[in-house]
């Protein structure tokens, strides 16, 4: 492995890593002291990759490395009114996390909801029992020197914990905020479904001002038997900031999983999603939306891992390409000895909006069982004149057929996404992006 | 597993025997002195020994290819003997000077020569390890001005041809084994068709592996000028030995303007036995590149055989309108290992390749299709589709996907699809009822399954694929 930058890129790093907070200091919370210790050092064994690593290979983020991020320690000034445009109308219980920090003044946590929404550091003691089976479980960052970093900063995060059989209408809104440049965050969730409860979250980065950052997020969520998590991540960091991110999910029997992301910020953006179908019966439904211009790089990798039989997956993920932008997508199946009646589709659609745009994508499928349907299918190009010509004949303009169809193109992932002002919000963003052109 | 096939599952491979011809085998060991020896051998030119030593210095500086789904012991490049030919006899003035044994050897591979060649309209050029003993029809391509032969009559017959074209599509430091082939290799075959000339037949060349222990480094070079078309055929079998054979290939082909070239492979090494033991590597860089305009270069592969398959027949489609064609049968049975597929660089104008990937695993094989299909800036209008269907018979197999779609153009189209499925009790069931027993029924639904690759093949070599895979996988379904 050759170094873009040693290991001294990282030690920088960790030198503004934050001491262990006081709610950890238990002698029950041991294990969470070492785990900490354990990413400190995995970060000193692992180096920043480059692109002579096949997992990175199209996604060079060397510009990170130029630049030095450090934690903000500070507490947060950020009243209601500043970012309130942020607030989504149905979500009724929200965490605020400004700079990677809790914001208790903007968060709001409905009190007889009868589910755990509350800020790691506060729920670690009362909540241990729940928290000790998942934190750092899922996630490995054994060979993931991003999951190792935000690993090692682990301090505080979103904690929700959604107890048997229960069912939350509202979704939980968990809000990042970036204020700051050069600030390093390190935003950690832990989503624990118990058997048969039912709950929606939406993951939301937002900026209040275009300055280079960087986010480095880690995202746990476990389903037990019979949960259903509805997951919807929306990346909209400013569009110098970078953005690494590792969710992982563990399904247990009949459970389900949706997700949808959408990913519009950020100069260099990438998303790992694993997720694992650790027991019979699992379900999941994994789609995702980039859209891009500029200079900008979005990068997707998911794995989606059928350990035991009859799971079902489906995935739709698109790409909309504009300006000089590069979008990498790598969709991984895999279908271990045993995982028979495993039913699973994948599918990759990229629209490449100029002659400069650039997509790398990989549909992979490992397949070691033999009684199993799995299929994918990848395509790139560009509007099909066919169909703009109907709009035409139908007395559009060029332009106007081309972002209605671009729109289309897109709207068919946001559609997915079950909140309606989140949807609009989205949609508009899509069409204001299409009709820049 | 039904008992029925079960018996039939590991047949034994027919090809086993090994012929007892005195060979001239160089001392195990790779230095410039081998390399020398080759070279002086063979009497080579100049220019030929430097390609060589040049080729040999890259590959010192680099590293074996980690990245294939494959799994091997370390090969140890001083315990192969790089050069073996039959001892040289005086020239032969017929087929009935030829030594007999080896003509038993060929009777048993059912190779098409004397009147049969004649018969079947086939030019057979054979490789017997490493040098080119008897080419027939020559003189009848030689009419219309087509050269076909031993790469190493061609270095001494037309040494300009060689000098301007190899190495021109495979760069001696392309790759870890192109290199090590740029350095050792012995022979091959060459084929050059002169401008506008549409070959009259068929072109095949039977390669075998013999002599315990020596790699073989085949070096093959075909040139289509404008306007000209060939069809050449390739089969391999090889005898049975236990330890492990190295074959290091390197094929080239160049199409000019309307030029057509058609490459179509049968390939049936020794495997190794059931639980994994001896087997060939086969590790091969076949490259072709379209550099005329409305050139077209096609590949066809049926890979049976050889412990691992480390191949990716490529096309460069330079030439404006130029044409790629994959298509691809790999079979996989017992502890055999393939990764294999294609790469289509589209580089000219209105430029279209089409992939057609089919892979079979069976018994505890694991099968992957590689592929890459990268549209680069200049490709305007530039069009691919991809098709990659594994089939998994019994659940100890493994079939993998890695296509890889790199698109810098947005004019261009690119699809790609794959599926994964399994030979069905239910369709099994449905053959029962019409009286057609499991046997016939898992032959019918393979040949099936294959059909889009098998039309591709000229019609012996679609007969002869068509028995293979039947005995390939006899009784691994049930």
């Amino acid at each position: 492995m050759r170094l873009v930058a040693g290991n001294s890129y990282l030690d920088s790093l960790l030198a503004g890593r934050p001491q262990r907070p006081a709610a950890f200091s238990s002698p029950a919370l041991a294990w969470l002291t070492q785990l900490r210790a354990n990413a400190v050092d995995r970060v000193g064994a692992l180096t920043v990759p480059t692109t002579h690593d096949e997992e990175w290979r199209f996604t060079d983020i060397s510009p990170l490395s130029k630049l030095s991020f450090q934690p903000v320690r500070t507490a947060s000034p950020l009243q209601a009114a500043d970012v309130e445009r942020f607030y989504l109308a149905e979500a009724t219980t929200r965490l605020v996390f400004v700079d990677g920090g809790y914001a208790p003044q903007l968060s709001s946590v409905a009190r007889d909801l009868g589910v755990v929404v509350m800020n790691l550091s506060a729920a670690v003691s009362a909540h241990a029992a729940a928290i000790a089976p998942h934190l750092g479980r899922h996630t490995a960052f054994q060979d993931n020197v991003f999951a190792a970093l935000n690993t090692a900063f682990l301090h505080d995060g979103a904690l929700i914990v959604v107890p048997r059989d229960a069912s939350v209408a509202a979704p939980v809104h968990l809000l990042f905020i970036a204020t700051q440049k050069e600030a390093a965050s390190y935003p950690r969730c832990l989503v624990v479904a118990e058997s048969g409860s039912t709950v929606t979250v939406i993951e939301d980065y937002v900026a209040l001002r275009d300055v280079a950052y960087f986010t480095n997020a880690v995202t746990e969520i476990a389903l037990a038997d019979n949960a259903r998590v509805n997951h919807i991540r929306v990346q909209r960091d400013s569009d110098q900031a970078f953005h690494i991110a590792n969710c992982a999910v563990s399904l247990a029997h009949a459970s389900r999983y949706q997700s949808v992301s959408v990913a519009l910020g950020a100069r260099i953006s990438r998303y790992n999603l694993n997720v694992r179908l650790a027991a019979e019966g699992a379900e999941c439904a994994v789609d995702g939306l980039a859209l891009i211009g500029g200079q900008q790089l979005a990068d997707t990798h998911t794995l989606i891992d059928h350990a035991q039989p009859h799971g079902v997956s489906r995935q739709l993920h698109k790409c909309i390409v504009d300006g000089a932008a590069h979008a990498v997508f790598n969709g991984k199946i895999m279908v271990r000895p045993g995982a028979q009646r495993t039913d699973s589709s994948q599918s990759s659609r990229n629209l490449l909006l100029t002659g400069k745009a650039r997509v790398d994508t990989k549909p992979q499928l490992e397949i070691f069982a033999d009684d199993v349907k799995c299929a994918h299918g990848a395509t790139v190009g560009q509007l099909d004149a066919e169909e703009v010509f109907y709009l035409r004949s139908r007395g559009l303009s060029d332009a106007a057929a081309r972002n209605l169809l671009t729109y289309a193109f897109g709207a068919e992932i946001i559609d997915r996404i079950p909140i309606a002002s989140l949807k609009r919000r989205l949609e508009q963003t899509v069409l204001e992006q299409t009709q820049s052109n | 597993m039904s008992a029925v096939l079960q018996n039939l599952v590991n047949q034994p491979y027919k090809h086993g025997f090994v012929t007892d011809i005195e060979s001239d085998v160089a001392p195990k060991g790779l230095n410039e002195d081998t390399i020398r020896l080759i070279s002086t051998k063979k009497n080579e030119p100049q220019w030929l020994l430097e390609f060589r030593l040049k080729a040999y210095q890259q590959w010192l500086k680099m590293d074996e290819p980690k990245w294939p789904n494959v799994k091997y012991p370390k090969i140890d490049f001083q315990a192969i003997s790089y050069y073996s030919a039959p001892k040289s006899k005086k020239k032969l003035a017929s087929m009935d000077e030829v030594d007999p044994e080896l003509l038993r050897t060929f009777e048993k591979l059912g190779v098409p020569m004397n009147e049969r060649a004649k018969l079947a309209g086939v030019a057979v050029d054979v490789i017997f390890d490493s040098v080119s003993v008897v080419t027939t029809y020559k003189a009848k391509l030689a009419e219309v001005g087509i050269i076909f032969g031993s790469i190493s009559e061609a270095v001494q017959e037309h040494p300009e041809l060689v000098k301007q074209y190899l190495g021109s599509v495979v760069p001696v430091g392309d790759n870890y084994y192109a290199a090590l082939n740029s350095a050792v290799f012995t022979d091959g075959s060459f084929c050059f068709i002169p401008k506008g000339v549409k070959c009259p037949m068929d072109l095949s060349t039977y390669f075998r592996i013999n002599t315990e222990a020596s790699g073989q480094f085949e070096r093959t070079l075909i040139i289509a000028e404008e306007g000209a078309s060939v069809s050449y055929l390739e089969g391999c079998t090889a005898p049975k030995f236990d330890t492990n054979q190295l074959h290091a290939a390197v094929v080239e082909l160049v199409a000019l303007d309307n030029a057509d070239i058609k490459y179509s492979t049968v390939q049936n090494w020794y495997a190794g036995d059931e639980n994994g033991i001896g087997g060939i590597y086969n590790f091969v860089t076949k490259r072709g590149l379209a550099k005329g305009v409305n050139s077209r270069i096609s590949w066809t592969q049926v890979e049976t055989g050889s412990a691992i398959t480390w191949k990716y027949p490529s096309c460069i489609l330079r030439g404006d309108n130029s044409v790629g064609e994959f298509y691809s049968v790999a079979v996989t049975n017992n502890h055999q290992q393939a990764d294999t597929g294609t790469k289509m660089i589209h580089i000219g104008k209105n430029t279209r390749s089409t992939i057609v990937s089919k892979g079979i695993s069976a018994g505890h094989s694991n099968n992957s299709y590689r592929g890459l299909v990268r549209i680069a800036p200049t490709a305007a209008g530039a069009r691919n589709y991809s098709q990659c269907d594994s089939m998994l018979i019994g659940d100890q197999s493994a079939a993998n996907t890695f296509p890889y779609i790199q698109v810098n153009n947005n004019s261009a189209k690119v699809e790609h699809e794959a599926s994964t499925s399994k030979i069905g009790e239910e369709q099994l069931f449905y053959f029962a009822q019409r009286g057609i027993g499991a046997e016939a029924a898992v032959s019918m639904i393979i040949n099936g399954f294959c059909k889009d690759v098998f039309q591709q093949l000229p019609m012996e070599f679609a007969v002869e694929a068509t028995k293979l895979l039947g005995f390939k996988l006899e009784g691994s379904v049930g």
